[in-house]
């Protein structure tokens, strides 16, 4: 019993580690645009299925993909932020509505190009096993984990030491401020936004390397990704990273210790502890409240 | 000081002209009546049964978006919470079923009171919490096996009743009986927009902290129009599950009935009474007569479609733009 | 009828209000002076309900200091804001029945009337609140807004700052006559010495978030910590 709970442990650490991932493309575009990506889960899985088509068209190993994640993902990003920079009136709302609305286009789009079948990696070398003591995992985890890790630092020292990242910043806590300081606002956004969807790229083709995908999932991953920015207290990145392992670490356990179809029902039970008790995330912030 | 435009998202007083609605409602009536007089097949007044009870969930979302300002991704826990309580009051307690109804409603309202903690939350975080409800209540109700009967489905409760002789449980008799209920949910939208409420609701949507100085209770109203459109969504599920005779948790609790009703207010104009409903009616046929046709699996990316130029060119839906046009406002802001 | 025990508000590390005391008989018209930043308009907020505060406040003997905003509104405290806030998108009429119905809790049209006569708004009635106004009708508007959720205590931010003097003196003979006429109890953030000395009966005197004076007006400018505090804006 105590090896399973422990395997659960590292299992839900591993797959954290790609949460965080995805979580902190969502809050990057939020912290800069004041926006809520709802298409954000799609654009991960969107990079998944990229790392699906060159491994079954070339053969490849799945991280060959990320060139072209990059790539599909960056132009839907952009092409996104296109018509969300369009909105005129009640921004707020219509771009909530808006991305949503992209969100059923790109999943149905991936469903009319993939079919519902699940898909997951065939590389023999992601999937073989490591053994750490008395757990376990796939070399694709243990992957996808140190990618998530080095992403985590490159973005928390973009964000602190390059201008961007600063301007980034800047027109996030105080968009009016920033724009007479001569950072045009509208070019920092779309910069936060590709960054967002480089993140969201390399987020789904780790999840294609560690686990299973199908249409339906970038729904799922949207959700996670809020649920995790609640966890966190909008703001920092360690918070982020924190409570994108607890929610791994709780869908883990209940399903080790439940069952499997409560997975998620565990994630959102862990969301409303939070939200009742805990107005302000586990790890502090502010700026949730109306 | 720049002259008064009135704000084009804010419906004009239509108090001045009694004439003119009286004209709108006639009309409706008359358009609700042409389908059975025109002796419309079973098929198509199934179609059409499916639209109104879209109709009025759509009604129920853009009360909640216009009036309380708050954007839902997840009625369709309203929708499958009173479509079970309907089916489970009247099979198990042996409540008639006009009874159930109503019940249900109220039973999609408590749950609701769930959800009160999250209007405190601003608007995207508002948006988001309400999806996480209703992925919870479909988790719920798939593993609640004893009482939903789980996966397997529910088929065993009584369809709708026939009164004063007429079958509500047929195809025209339902048809009526949504008909009914539609314009009934109209009326009490409209009667709310127009009372001191409504305009305590629009003051709120601008100006909160204005409006609760002197004396508004902001949480107490939106919570008030949260528990209403819960109430109103789950007395359309409740029909919808009399109608149809089965439910299970995939259906009862499907996300499309968070997404259809979206599209469908937004489109038609989310500010507006009649636009949810006339939506709601376009965009169902449209995908089940049209999109269906096109694309048989995947067709959802029509509506996804439709719904991104909605909200691009006109974010007032087609009865704004119409409107818009029909004033002649030459200040169009969008 | 107000009673201000020990209030204290602290902003992060900055102390905007220390250890505030000080009562108000009803009737009163009470002038609140002090620089700019000295916290006068915090109070407001803490007496309103907009901002939370340590310390006990008590309203007609009730203890309100756990009172919501709304609450605290229909308890019977109106305020204004320096910068006008009407409720956009709303006609001024619309304003006030709002400020009615849920303030005083009942709807009487005719006071609403009587309420845009004495603001001098009624030719305004109709029109939106927020693009519609001039400063001094919104400003106006605060007043009528404050007036229709028929207050016992009524908080007036700076409601004569921008006017002439000619104005100025009829305003001040205004709300004399809306004290008298609406039978309430005013505090006035005011930097005038003129129209605290000839509308008020009392000073209450804010500096770096402390009372430093509390006396008749006459009194309070003499009082040589309040005139070093004050120089450069008294005259001003």
């Amino acid at each position: 019993m105590t090896d399973l709970i422990l395997q659960a442990l590292f299992s839900g650490v591993l797959i954290g580690g790609v949460y965080a991932l995805v979580a902190l493309g969502l809050a990057l575009s939020f912290g800069a645009m004041r926006i809520i990506n709802l298409a954000h889960g799609e654009l991960v899985l969107l990079a998944a299925y990229c790392a699906y088509l060159v491994e079954t068209r070339t053969g490849l190993d799945p991280y060959a993909a990320i060139p072209l994640a990059l790539l599909v993902v960056a132009g839907v990003s952009a092409v996104l932020f296109l018509m969300i920079d369009r909105i005129r009136q009640d921004r707020e709302l219509n771009s909530l509505i808006l991305t949503y609305a992209v969100g059923i286009i790109l999943t149905n789009a991936i469903l009319l190009a993939f079919a519902s079948d699940v898909r997951s990696t065939a590389s023999p070398t992601l999937q073989d096993a490591v053994t750490l003591g008395s757990v376990y995992a796939m070399t694709g985890e243990i992957i996808a984990f140190g990618l998530s890790l080095v992403l985590m630092v490159a973005l928390w020292w973009w964000l602190k030491r390059s201008w961007y990242g600063r301007a980034v910043r800047a027109v996030s806590s105080n968009r009016a401020a920033a724009t007479l300081m001569g950072i045009s606002p509208g070019r920092t956004e779309l910069v936060a936004f590709l960054v967002a969807g480089a993140l969201a790229s390399f987020a789904g083709v780790a999840l294609y390397t560690m686990s299973v995908i199908q249409p339906a999932l970038g729904h799922a991953l949207t959700v996670k990704a809020f649920v995790i920015t609640v966890l966190a207290g909008v703001g920092s990145i360690p918070g982020v990273f924190l409570g994108a392992l607890l929610l791994g670490v709780t869908e883990a356990l209940t399903v080790t210790l439940a069952s499997s179809a409560l997975q998620d029902l565990a994630g959102m039970v862990l969301f409303l502890v939070v939200l009742f008790l805990l107005p302000n995330g586990l790890f502090g912030a502010r700026a949730r409240r109306g | 000081m720049a002259p008064a435009h009135r704000d084009p998202r804010i419906p004009a007083p239509a108090s001045g002209k009694p004439w003119r609605n009286a004209a709108l409602v006639g009309a409706c009536l008359v358009l609700a009546a042409l389908p059975v007089l025109l002796g419309a097949s079973n098929y198509l007044l199934g179609l059409l049964i499916s639209a109104l009870i879209l109709s009025g969930i759509a009604l129920a979302w853009a009360l909640l978006g216009n009036l309380g300002g708050m954007v839902s991704f997840g009625h369709a826990a309203f929708f499958g919470v009173g479509a079970y309580a309907s089916a489970l009051i009247s099979a198990r307690l042996g409540v008639p079923v006009l009874l159930a109804i109503p019940l249900a409603g109220l039973c999609a309202a408590l749950s609701a009171l769930a959800m009160l903690p999250t209007l405190r939350l601003s608007g995207p975080y508002f948006a988001l919490a309400i999806l996480a409800y209703a992925q919870i209540f479909r988790i719920l109700a798939t593993e609640a096996t004893g009482l939903t009967g789980g996966g397997a489905g529910l088929q065993r409760f009584p369809g709708l009743p026939t009164i004063l002789g007429l079958d509500l449980g047929s195809r025209t008799g339902s048809y009526g009986l949504l008909v009914a209920m539609v314009a009934l949910s109209a009326l009490a939208y409209e009667a709310i927009r127009r009372s001191h409420v409504g305009t305590a609701l629009r003051a709120i949507a601008h100006s909160e902290d204005a409006t609760r100085v002197v004396g508004v209770n902001s949480v107490l109203l939106k919570a008030w129009m949260l528990l209403l459109s819960a109430f109103m969504t789950g007395v359309f599920g409740a029909l919808n599950a009399h109608i149809i005779g089965f439910l299970e948790p995939a259906y009862a609790f499907s996300g499309l009935w968070s997404v259809m009703p979206i599209i469908a207010a937004i489109f038609g104009g989310y500010r507006t009474v009649l636009g949810p409903i006339g939506g709601a009616i376009v965009i169902y046929l449209f995908d089940q007569l049209v999109a269906k046709d096109l694309i048989a699996v995947g067709h959802q990316i029509l509506l996804g479609l439709v719904l991104v130029v909605m909200v691009l060119i006109a974010p007032n839906g087609l009865l704004g733009l119409l409107k818009r046009r029909a004033g002649g406002r030459p200040h169009a802001d969008a | 009828m107000l009673t201000l025990e020990a209030v204290t508000v602290r902003f992060g590390g900055l102390v905007a209000l220390r250890e505030v005391s000080f009562g108000l008989q009803a009737g009163e018209i009470l002038g609140l002076v002090g620089p700019n930043g000295a916290g006068k308009t915090t109070l407001f907020n803490v007496i309103s309900g907009l901002t939370r505060a340590r310390g006990t406040i008590r309203f007609e003997g009730r203890d309100i200091t756990a009172l919501p905003l709304h609450a605290r509104a229909r308890a019977g405290i109106g305020r204004t804001f320096q910068i006008p806030q009407p409720m956009k998108h709303l006609s001024v009429r619309e304003n006030l029945t709002v400020a009615q119905v849920f303030g005083a809790g009942r709807h009487d049209p005719a006071r609403i009337e009587e309420i845009l006569d004495v603001m001098e708004l009624r030719a305004q009635g109709d029109r939106d609140a927020e693009g519609g106004l001039a400063l001094q009708e919104l400003k106006r508007l605060e007043i009528a807004k404050a007036l229709a959720t028929e207050p016992r205590l009524l908080l007036l931010d700076e409601v004569l700052a921008g006017l002439e003097s000619q104005a100025k003196r009829q305003f001040m003979g205004k709300l004399k006559e809306l004290h008298a006429r609406f039978r309430l109890t005013i505090v006035i953030v005011e930097h005038d010495i003129e129209t605290i000395s000839g509308l008020c009966s009392r000073a209450v005197v804010l500096n770096f978030g402390q009372v430093i004076a509390d006396a008749t007006p006459a009194e309070v400018f003499r009082n040589p910590l309040v005139v070093e505090s004050y120089t450069g804006t008294a005259d001003a």
